[in-house]
């Protein structure tokens, strides 16, 4: 996609997390003129690296109120506004013999203090309501946790914001905050594919970048007190819960497991890691043994179930600014005004919180950001539905669909319309048969989803995220992808899609997922010697 | 049910040791799941096309003498006089091939890369130099709706090479019909659909339409046609007026599953048992020797043969499997040479590093004898993917150990 920049707008949002992106959603519903800035591509970090999950707050209740609260409001709202991205399935505490059952008691009051539905239930009916559950549990306690996917959810915002006039561009990395005297006016970015530079700018500039939002606040000669918290998880080969399952006591590692899609999702460790490492980040074999071991608690039969791969993200925790020593570090929403704080003008951060309290995070520093431009208009973020979610698509048309478009329809929502039934009936050949993804949609993802290579494509449409791992479909794909003159951009980008599904197949690489991987290997290194266009250095 | 010789595998190895063990009077049975690495064939049989180092190989025998002693060929005893027997038998099963051991030509990737090769099927394109074409103008010709043969790598690929690239497209109404069901679009599928000389004139006549007046050197075509034998390729090249050459498909092959079925069909033929479908699943050994062995299916049997050969293929075929802590071979859990203990041993970080597993398989002697708990095997062998210390995508030598280690077991049989 070509966007056409302006020189000048209200607000640069920079990030395309799922913060960035609800963000640049409420400030261009607001009537600023906004330009939303993302290095590589959406929902890259933290965002796309977490469960999926769409907390109710249970699992804060008894620790942190306000957390909890947040969580079941905002769990409420993105049922309504983000429904295309939610799948309703509500979750269960479990409590193991080895767990401390009084401790229920406390976690059911604590729920309903913050106002959250929690019903103790038979623990012969939690293995009725969920078979997969560890059948030795001694309690149950049923709360409206969901799955959420977190890729739908910042394109749909990226869209909406586009919708109402904002710009925004990937693939582009914020070099330098352009300061004059006490103001940031803008910012130099640089072309991550070309290297070249080029400046914009903005009465206010918004600091979304998660964890590596304390390297932009660095550019500012302002010091963000950040603990890069490091989670990794694992994700099975198939849906094996249809409940999220969580365990009932002090939240611990691996504690989790959120059914999403046609998978399951076990997670998360936690380990404070430096800042350097966040753009490389690996899962060691100490977290998957612990992954494996505690997530065969909550569902026994995860521990003859396929593993998929392993990722991991950083959760971008926040020290209070009268404790450095990052002691007393919140998981809580923190908007930083760096004209009161630091005495910098036209700058603001956004950070804390958690991928579903995205929406309140972005209407919080909107607030802020409208009152330092003299903006009166009230957020309506909270009843205005996402692309995608206006409607629920009725039965009867539903019915005419095919397999790959009732997949589409999971993932694009009301917005299918653009995907069944092509002008031309060539485009609805099957791209990835795993996940039901047709030359249609792929054309729709690469035509109005700011899709630059294979690895985005994945993000938009689950292409390559099923069972083989991308074997058959990768290649279709890429020649679809293939435009013009740039066969070797695009055969090297299939190349890095190969090395990127791969890394998160090795730390788990034994068994089934072995002999996957050989597989892959012998397809697309023996057969198709598609090493060969590996790019020295990749993006520059 | 006593035969000479058992063997479990009927992919390349299995096949080519059976009808070896056959030609030499010998009574052979094959346990086969069915599938094999022949479904990912490339259109050619490669025999080691980069060295040590990673660099091309043009001379494949000079380079042989120099790998080091882990490497299977050196437990064959006269790789050039294999390769050549290997190269007479494929041809006279029916599988005619152009090259030799003595220099590599090469051959055009599905993503239009260059890559070294020994033999060539017949209907197969190939260049005698890696960075020359022996065409000037050629026509890239797919069928309208089919992925798996992306012409714009390969045509990219060609013009690097200096070709003139027309990419033109074609269809008959049989294969539209096969496009509304979208999984339908494979190759052995169009395979199917192209099946019969009625459907090979039209599919000519569709394809002397695209090339009509445009003075093509060559007309290069998706590898999906003639998936029992070379007949109606050969019909299609007798049809089509220019040179109609094939390149290899993403998979399935269809040359690999036409190599498997003229290899099956003629050992077959010649007396051979197949047991299609079946599963070997254990033995019995006593005093170092393997007396019989079970499948899955006869399960009131033990299969007594004089000699065995584990031909079962490497992780993908089901030859090894691994646990979150070892490597094992799966029908007598036989020694195996692996790192041990999983961590940090089995894999490099990135995809395109060499993969130590990729060299993990059994242990063999210098006769390809197998062992179990340090003892040798004396009645069993070990040939093709499952045996040890090659990397098969880094040294491109997958056919060619397949072939000349089940070659070498044989001769160590009738010895």
């Amino acid at each position: 996609m070509d966007v056409k920049l302006k020189n000048k707008y209200d607000v640069i949002v920079i990030g395309g997390g799922i913060t960035g992106a609800g963000t640049a959603r409420d400030c261009a519903m607001r009537g600023l003129s906004v330009l939303l800035i993302e290095r590589f591509d959406f929902a890259q970090g933290a965002t796309g690296r977490n469960h999926g999950l769409l907390h109710s707050g249970a699992r804060y209740a008894v620790t942190d109120q306000e957390s909890a609260t947040e969580c079941i409001q905002e769990n409420m709202i993105l049922r309504k506004i983000a429904s295309h991205c939610v799948d309703e399935t509500d979750g269960l505490f479990i409590t193991l013999p080895e767990d401390d059952l009084a401790y229920q008691a406390t976690f059911v009051e604590s729920c309903q203090r913050a106002g959250i539905r929690a019903d103790i239930i038979d623990p012969q009916e939690a293995k009725i309501l969920e078979p997969a559950v560890n059948p030795s549990l001694i309690g149950a306690v049923r709360i409206p946790d969901a799955s959420i996917d977190p890729f739908r959810l910042t394109v749909a915002n990226v869209v909406d914001a586009r919708i109402h006039g904002a710009d925004v561009i990937t693939y582009h990395e914020v070099t330098e905050l352009i300061i004059d005297q006490t103001r940031v006016v803008g910012v130099k970015m640089r072309d991550q594919y070309t290297g070249e530079i080029r400046e914009v700018y903005a009465d206010l500039t918004i600091n979304a970048a998660g964890i590596w939002g304390m390297l932009v606040a660095k550019m500012a000669g302002i010091t963000v007190n950040m603990f890069p918290a490091k989670g990794a998880l694992l994700i099975f080969g198939h849906r094996v819960n249809n409940m999220v399952i969580n365990r009932c006591r002090k939240p611990a590692n691996a504690d989790i497991l959120v059914p999403d899609d046609n998978v399951c999702v076990i997670g998360t460790t936690s380990d404070r890691v430096p800042i350097e490492t966040c753009d490389d980040m690996r899962v060691t074999d100490e977290e998957v043994e612990v992954l494996l071991t505690e997530g065969a608690q909550l569902a026994p039969a995860l521990a003859t179930t396929r593993i998929l791969r392993a990722y991991a993200g950083v959760r971008p925790l926040v020290a209070s600014d009268h404790d450095p020593s990052g002691r007393s570090i919140s998981r809580g929403i923190v908007t930083l005004d760096h004209a009161t704080r630091d005495g910098l003008e036209g700058f603001v951060t956004i950070t804390g919180g958690k991928m579903m309290t995205y929406r309140l995070m972005a209407e919080m520093v909107t607030d802020l950001v409208c009152k330092k431009l003299g903006v009166n208009k009230a957020c309506e973020t909270a009843t205005t539905p996402l692309p995608g979610s206006e409607s629920k698509q009725s039965e009867e048309e539903l019915r005419t669909y095919s397999f790959a478009d009732k997949a589409a329809e999971g993932r694009h929502g009301t917005y299918t319309k653009e995907i069944v039934k092509p002008a031309d009936e060539l485009d609805e050949a099957l791209v990835c048969e795993c996940e039901g993804v047709s030359v249609a949609e792929v054309n729709y993802a690469v035509n109005s989803q700011h899709v630059n290579n294979m690895i985005d494509l994945r993000r938009r449409t689950r292409m390559g995220m099923g069972t083989c791992q991308g074997q058959l479909c990768s290649c279709r794909a890429a020649g679809l992808l293939c435009q013009g003159n740039h066969a070797d951009k695009a055969a090297a980008d299939l190349a890095d899609f190969i090395d990127e599904r791969w890394k998160g197949m090795k730390p788990v690489a034994w068994g089934a997922t072995l002999n996957e991987a050989q597989l892959i290997t012998m397809v697309y290194e023996d057969l198709c010697g598609v090493n060969q266009f590996v790019k020295e250095g990749g993006m520059k | 049910m006593k035969f000479d010789t058992i063997i479990i595998g009927g992919g390349l190895s299995g096949l080519t040791a059976g009808l070896a063990l056959q030609k030499a009077g010998k009574r052979v049975a094959i346990v086969s799941m069915g599938q094999s690495t022949l479904h990912f064939n490339s259109g050619t049989f490669d025999l080691l096309g980069y060295d040590a180092q990673g660099a091309t190989v043009s001379h494949p025998l000079e380079a042989i003498a120099k790998l080091d002693a882990n490497h299977p060929y050196s437990k064959c005893e006269n790789v050039e006089a294999l390769a050549d027997e290997a190269k007479a038998l494929l041809a006279e099963m029916g599988v005619r091939t152009t090259g030799d051991a003595k220099a590599n030509h090469y051959r055009i990737t599905p993503m239009g890369a260059v890559k070294p090769a020994w033999l060539t099927i017949e209907d197969y394109a190939s260049l005698a130099e890696a960075d020359k074409l022996p065409w000037k103008k050629v026509a890239l010709v797919n069928i309208i709706g089919y992925l798996d043969f992306p012409t714009k790598f390969i045509a990219a690929g060609l013009r690097k090479l200096g070709a003139e690239v027309d990419v033109k497209g074609f269809t008959i109404p049989e294969l539209e019909a096969a496009r509304k069901s979208p999984t339908e679009m494979r190759a052995s599928n169009i395979a199917k659909v192209l099946g019969n000389a009625d459907m090979v004139k039209r599919m000519a006549a569709a394809v002397n339409e695209q090339i009509q007046g445009g003075n093509y050197d060559v007309a290069l075509l998706p590898a999906v046609l003639g998936i029992a034998d070379a007949t109606l390729s050969q019909q299609l090249k007798d049809e089509v007026k220019c040179d109609v050459q094939f390149l290899a498909t993403l998979p399935p092959s269809v040359p690999g599953v036409r190599v498997q079925t003229l290899l099956r069909k003629r050992f077959i033929a010649g007396g051979g048992v197949h047991l299609t479908g079946d599963k070997a699943i254990g033995g019995v050994i006593e005093g170092g020797t393997l007396k019989c062995i079970n499948t899955q299916s006869l399960t009131d049997t033990c299969l007594k043969a004089d000699n065995f050969i584990l031909a079962s293929g490497s992780f993908v075929s089901g030859g090894l499997n691994s646990n979150y802590d070892e490597v094992t071979e799966t029908v007598f859990g036989l020694d195996v040479n692996a790192a041990e203990g999983r961590h940090g041993q089995w894999t490099k970080y990135g995809v395109y590093e060499a993969q130590p597993y990729m060299e993990f398989g059994v242990a063999t002697d210098e006769k390809l004898h197998v062992k179990k708990d340090g003892k040798v095997i004396n009645n069993c062998y070990a040939v093709g993917s499952v045996l040890s210390g090659h990397n098969r995508v880094k040294m491109a030598d997958g056919t060619g150990v397949s072939m000349l280690t089940a070659l070498q077991a044989v001769k160590n049989i009738l010895k």
